[in-house]
């Protein structure tokens, strides 16, 4: 029996370092697989599910999950954590609407930017320089930020009103093309922007490096400092875009806006399969990520199911993929310099009738 | 020459220096803070500073965040860094011994720590065997407890006296806060005095405390020499699971309502209290003592920004940044001292 789940456990190790077989390809594309199952699923058993108007809702309501998940990424990517991204969507959308009473989008829109940007650089300073563990960092950064945030609105939502803002928010909703509001075609540019960034530029692959093994990284020549704070600042910066452009839609930012935020990328990311030791994943596998996210939770609603369902329907699986993870770890880790073949030698060499 | 000139006394000097940093390091912070609390009140800007009841006060308004650090403080210690689903644990532990009271006080209890240690083992068991991620997996559990609470109980708030007709089991649940020995000391600052007394001891002079420190500062060096890492890990999140459901019925006995929300923030809080204690996030450093200094400065802190007339959105920004350079003056000390902590 032993020896049976020996070979079992050798054939399947062997399949999957072998990087064409099926159950190797499964691995490395299981985001893919089970957005087409999450999919077909809905589509087929969802009442309401597979029409224009609630993918279109779906692909407008996850556009600002998107946005923070790519700069996200990035920072896991190198290995780092940024607990603060949900308040500095919220931070950013308070300036944006705040400052265009005075100033218009025209500038407010940079400048809440920038605030969100100036986060970023704080944190990726106080990560690459102090050498604070980025996980406190960010979680200092965000008891500030959701002080900043009271302190401007005096603890109440931002609302604007007046035809030209209105006007704004029709024209980011309302689709242009079929299925695609101005507000996701941007999404889906910035995706393609960082995509080609993170995965066909130099700049990309050192993430990848510095996340891999930053000593390696930094022996290799990588300036390991400046590419960890910029991670910082494009996860801040990306973080602000999308609650600007949520905040623009609605023509309002509330206080707590942001805070699901946090939870939902942080599972999306590592559902993608980005992992959070680094120099793994890529931003396709969390943007398709947060889309399965979200139409399971459009899915369990459509069937009835109360918000109940879908915390817990996300708490499981983002349990079962670390579980997962963690048990793939764990059983490599166990295997490791283990040689199967000498096993069964000797196992040959014992049954053999001595001489 | 001399070969008993060269010796290298560097070791010493920093021992002796992180040990103060550790241990009298936050008090005299804390020492400070009282300095400036006096300070203030003499200049006339606060009132009724040093007074009994307003010291008497701070520590009340702690010692539950107190309970929570003291467990957290041994899965940080174990270098495993915080257990982000301590406020989901607080409201399920809360939530489940206010709809068992209905059977009586006993089994309200025994009901709120087996499911408090349940969770504990469950985290203890993936993060030590499994050696799954720590923030992410904790962070996972308490979605799913979270889940679990709002499929069970959707929305609803539960209270005592609407749960049963019991008057006794009522009013003894309602006294696990408000019971004050001598009319002085409260119950939660009890336990919080007893659990940090129990901890130092546990963390300092057992042999569980010594293979715990080992296995937070070198993992491998400890898996080599024969500890078992797995147990320890698992242990220490019991530890945790235990302070957090202590907490958990404090909590819900001050707010006489068992819900969802109940808990909420007392991860990052704790996390604060225990990191500004002196305890690094890498493991294997700080103590108990240092905990509860960490504590008393939060609430000495919120204590004379509250009595200044800071707005309560102030405050935030103010702990957030007093929070970071604190911890960033920690790491940057121990590196001088080439002990990286990263």
């Amino acid at each position: 029996m032993q020896r049976l789940y020996g070979a079992w456990d050798e054939m399947i190790r062997k399949k999957l370092s072998d990087k064409n077989s099926l159950l190797s390809l499964g691995d490395r594309f299981r985001i893919y697989i089970l957005f087409g199952v999450i999919f077909l699923f809905m589509s087929l058993f969802a009442p309401r599910f597979f029409n224009t108007y609630n993918l279109t809702t779906i692909l407008r309501t996850v556009s600002m999950n998107v946005t923070i998940a790519l700069g996200f990424t990035i920072v896991m990517i190198c290995g780092e954590m940024d607990l603060s991204i949900g308040r500095t969507a919220t931070f950013a959308a308070v300036i944006a609407l705040t400052l265009q009473k005075h100033l218009g989008y025209g500038l407010s829109i940079p400048i809440a930017v920038l605030a969100g940007a100036l986060v970023g650089l704080f944190n990726g300073v106080l990560v690459a320089k102090v050498k604070i563990n980025s996980f406190i960092v960010t979680i200092g950064t965000m008891t500030i930020l959701q002080g900043a945030t009271y302190t401007i609105t005096g603890g109440n939502s931002v609302s604007l009103s007046g035809d030209t803002v209105f006007a704004i928010s029709d024209f980011l909703a309302k689709p242009i093309l079929p299925m695609l509001p101005p507000r996701v075609i941007l999404t889906i540019l910035f995706v393609i922007m960082f995509h080609l960034f993170v995965s066909n530029s130099q700049w990309g692959r050192n993430f990848y490096m510095v996340g891999g093994n930053r000593t390696t990284a930094w022996l290799a020549g990588i300036n390991t400092d400046r590419v960890t704070i910029t991670a910082f600042v494009l996860s801040s910066t990306m973080a602000a875009v999308g609650g600007i452009l949520f905040a623009m839609e609605s023509s309002a930012a509330t206080l707590n806006m942001g805070d699901n935020s946090l939870m939902y990328v942080v599972s999306a990311t590592i559902i993608g399969g980005t992992a959070m030791s680094g120099g793994k994943g890529g931003i396709l596998k969390s943007v398709i990520a947060v889309l399965s996210l979200e139409m399971l939770y459009t899915g369990t609603i459509l069937f009835g199911f109360g918000n109940e369902v879908k915390i817990f329907i996300s708490g499981l699986i983002l349990a079962l993929v670390v579980l997962y993870e963690a048990y793939a770890s764990y059983k490599h880790e166990k295997t490791i310099g283990q040689r199967a073949e000498l096993l069964d030698e000797l196992a040959q060499m014992a049954a053999r009738p001595k001489v | 020459m001399n070969v008993a000139q060269k010796v290298d006394t560097r070791a010493l000097r920093t021992n002796r220096f992180s040990k103060v940093l550790s241990t009298v390091g936050i008090y005299a912070i804390a020492a400070l803070f009282l300095l400036l609390g006096i300070l203030l009140q003499s200049m006339g800007l606060i009132n009724n500073f040093m007074t009994s009841q307003n010291l008497l006060n701070i520590v009340d308004a702690v010692s539950l965040l107190g309970i929570v650090a003291v467990g957290m403080a041994f899965i940080t210690y174990s270098g495993h860094y915080a257990d982000l689903s301590a406020p989901t644990t607080i409201a399920l532990t809360g939530i489940v011994s206010v709809e068992l009271l209905r059977y009586g006080f006993i089994s309200a209890m025994v009901g709120a720590f087996v499911v408090g240690l349940l969770i504990g083992v469950i985290n203890g068991v993936v993060i030590g065997k499994f050696k799954a991620n720590p923030i992410i997996w904790t962070l996972a559990m308490s979605y799913v407890t979270m889940g679990i609470i709002r499929f069970i109980w959707v929305n609803k708030q539960i209270y005592p006296d609407i749960i049963t007709d019991d008057v006794r089991a009522v009013m003894l649940f309602d006294n696990i806060y408000r019971f004050r020995l001598f009319n002085v000391l409260s119950l939660p600052l009890i336990f919080m005095l007893l659990l940090v007394v129990a901890g130092q001891f546990i963390l300092k002079r057992t042999p569980f405390g010594a293979q715990l420190k080992i296995t937070g500062s070198a993992k491998r060096t400890a898996k080599f020499s024969g500890i078992n890492v797995e147990l320890m890990v698992t242990l220490a999140f019991v530890i945790s699971a235990f302070t957090t459901t202590v907490a958990g019925l404090a909590i819900t006995s001050l707010s006489r309502v068992g819900a969802y929300y109940n808990g909420a923030g007392y991860d990052f809080r704790a996390v604060t209290a225990i990191v500004i204690g002196g305890m690094t996030l890498a493991g294997g450093r700080g103590s108990i003592i240092g905990v509860l200094g960490g504590t008393l400065v939060i609430g000495l802190m919120n204590n004379i920004m509250t009595l200044l007339g800071v707005g309560t959105f102030s405050q935030d920004i103010i702990r957030g940044a007093i929070f970071i350079m604190v911890v960033g003056i920690n790491a940057k000390t121990l590196r001088s001292m080439g002990r990286d902590d990263t």
